[in-house]
């Protein structure tokens, strides 16, 4: 599977909570290698990436928090313009269409790191190979972030 | 003022010569041709000949809401339909609403109490009354204006809402007296005050129910309408609005004891209370003949005052209501149960019913919140279906329970948990 696992949690819209969750992971010396957050009027949803998704995912969720596993995709892209509209086109003319995404930069020469929820993923998975699109394993993800 | 002298103070012991003698037809009446009756008396073992004094009523069975529910829609009604002239209803514990039909002497005998109310109230058929109660099935609307129809008074049926317009109204027509509920008495009192209008009003009364309200809000509009607020006491099951109302010495509601046999009991144990003990208001119709009831228990919590009135009406008084023994709550005239809420909820696919409900009163208005736990079983990590799920509550509740409510998602085990019966409601209205 070249899909990650991103671990989402719900949070109601009030100070201090989204450093309870930082806190938690923290506590279990577990290390974020991203993190982004969407927000509506009232809660938000704390998305992120871990270096071992299963255990942070059980820290939080030990922790009373509502969380969740979701297969997101780690795509690799030069850090140079006109880069990012080109992986968009190749989603776009096999019509798949993206829930999210966020981004952050890499370890990697050149290169950043964006995260996406797709509504077809292994049709996506297959589009990014044909094209060349570099999509990062697990493994990679903990070297190159 | 009085309506109907002769009967509002009729010696006590006449009055309760001829409620007796109403409750023994009454009786024979729904024992004939209710079988709900007929078996609930089998039940408690027992006749109308039983009953030979009114001290004697405590022998009867209860009837609750749920027995009317589980009558819907017209196991309770004591004549065939074709000679019903009035169907009513209100909101019930499940979704279903709770019916009431009325003949044509019933709707007479309505306008008649209702007018009687407003003469208490001060009112007279000089008055241009302008009705900002909800006409249709809420009995408010209709009932309010048959009587002032009754009285001779000149009634504008404006029902609710619309609150401009409303203002507009009152100023050009003049109206003399307003019929609402309190707390949209209080929306329009606060916009006219904005509106800069409280000097080109003509209101001098304005006959205020189908809420709880506390005599702290009494005086706030008295002092802004200029005008004596009365309080007006009814429930669509007994009737509709008209069963006690304030005469002008607001100290408590005359029940109209011809037309209605008050108890009180101790919502717990079930035993009558003496007169001027707390409990609940139990009630029994004497003179209905469409829909009956015999010791309707309202949930609603008062005592009887039984001393004399210097009003001169000889028919007991009940206290402004101070609650209910139910979790009932009213909002916005619309009567609400957890219960109905929790059933909504159930109706979601992998909702826990984990929730609480906010009541407060913001702008003057009621407003209810409905605050859900988010699990894992209805967690998504998209935003938008999340906020789909809110969406979805809101349109359920609103079509089922006819409310507006803002639906909030919060984490789990963020609710106050007790022991035993949850804590399903937190009112946070000053009233």
């Amino acid at each position: 599977m070249k899909s990650i696992k991103q671990i989402s949690v719900f949070v109601e819209n009030k100070p201090g909570r989204l450093l309870d969750v930082i806190e938690v992971l923290g506590g279990s010396d577990i290390d974020i290698k991203a993190i982004s957050l969407a927000d509506s009027s009232d809660f938000g949803i704390v998305r992120l990436i871990c270096e071992n998704p299963e255990s942070a995912y059980k820290v939080i969720n030990s922790s009373g928090f509502t969380a969740s596993l979701t297969e997101v995709l780690a795509i690799a892209i030069s850090d140079k313009p006109g880069s990012l509209a080109k992986v968009l086109r190749v989603l776009k003319e096999s019509s798949i269409n993206i829930e999210y995404m966020y981004g952050f930069s890499a370890k990697m020469k050149d290169h950043a790191v964006i995260i996406m929820k797709v509504s077809n993923l292994e049709e996506t998975i297959k589009c990014c190979i044909s094209n060349n699109v570099q999509i990062l394993s697990e493994n990679d993800i903990k070297s190159v972030v | 003022m009085i309506y109907k002298d002769e009967i509002e103070t009729l010696p006590r012991e006449a009055l309760e010569a001829l409620q007796f003698k109403r409750l023994q037809q009454t009786l024979e009446r729904v024992y004939a041709l209710v079988p709900f009756y007929k078996e609930a008396f089998r039940k408690a073992n027992i006749t109308p000949s039983d009953i030979k004094s009114l001290k004697d009523l405590h022998k009867l069975p209860f009837t609750t809401k749920e027995d009317l529910r589980d009558s819907y829609p017209y196991g309770m009604f004591s004549m065939p339909i074709d000679q019903v002239v009035r169907i009513h209803a209100s909101s019930g514990t499940t979704g279903k609403p709770t019916v009431v039909g009325y003949s044509r002497i019933d709707i007479e005998e309505w306008s008649q109490l209702m007018a009687r109310s407003f003469v208490a109230c001060g009112i007279t058929s000089k008055d241009i009354i302008q009705n900002a109660y909800g006409y249709g099935l809420f009995t408010g609307g209709l009932g309010a204006h048959y009587g002032a129809e009754k009285l001779g008074a000149a009634v504008i049926p404006i029902s609710g809402g619309n609150t401009k317009k409303q203002i507009m109204i009152m100023v050009d027509f003049k109206s003399t007296v307003l019929t609402a509920t309190p707390s949209y008495a209080q929306l329009l009192a606060d916009t006219i005050e904005e509106m800069g209008l409280l000097d080109k009003i003509n209101l001098r009364v304005g006959v205020f129910g189908a809420e709880p309200w506390s005599e702290n809000m009494r005086q706030k509009l008295e002092e802004k309408l200029r005008i004596n607020a009365m309080d007006i006491y009814g429930l669509s099951e007994i009737m509709g609005p008209g069963v006690a109302i304030e005469c002008e010495a607001k100290e408590g509601l005359h029940i109209w004891e011809d037309a209605f046999i008050p108890e009180i009991i101790d919502p717990d144990t079930q035993e009558p209370l003496e007169d001027g003990q707390e409990g609940e208001l139990v009630i029994t119709t004497i003179k209905k003949q469409a829909m009956p009831l015999i010791r309707y228990r309202t949930k609603d919590i008062t005592k009887i005052i039984k001393e004399p009135c210097k009003c001169g009406r000889t028919h007991r008084r009940i206290q402004k209501i101070l609650g209910r023994s139910d979790d009932m709550i009213i909002i916005r005239g619309v009567n609400v149960f957890p219960s109905q809420i929790e059933s909504v909820l159930m109706e979601i696919e992998g909702l826990a019913p984990h929730y609480q409900l906010i009541v407060d009163r913001q702008n003057n208005l009621d407003t209810l919140e409905v605050q859900v736990e988010v699990d894992s079983k209805i967690f998504s990590d998209e935003i938008r279906k999340l906020q789909g799920l809110q969406n979805q509550i809101q349109k359920d509740i609103k079509d089922i329970l006819g409310i507006t409510t803002k639906v909030t998602l919060v984490e789990p085990r963020t609710l106050q948990r007790s022991e035993g019966k949850a804590k399903r409601v937190i009112d946070k209205r000053k009233i």
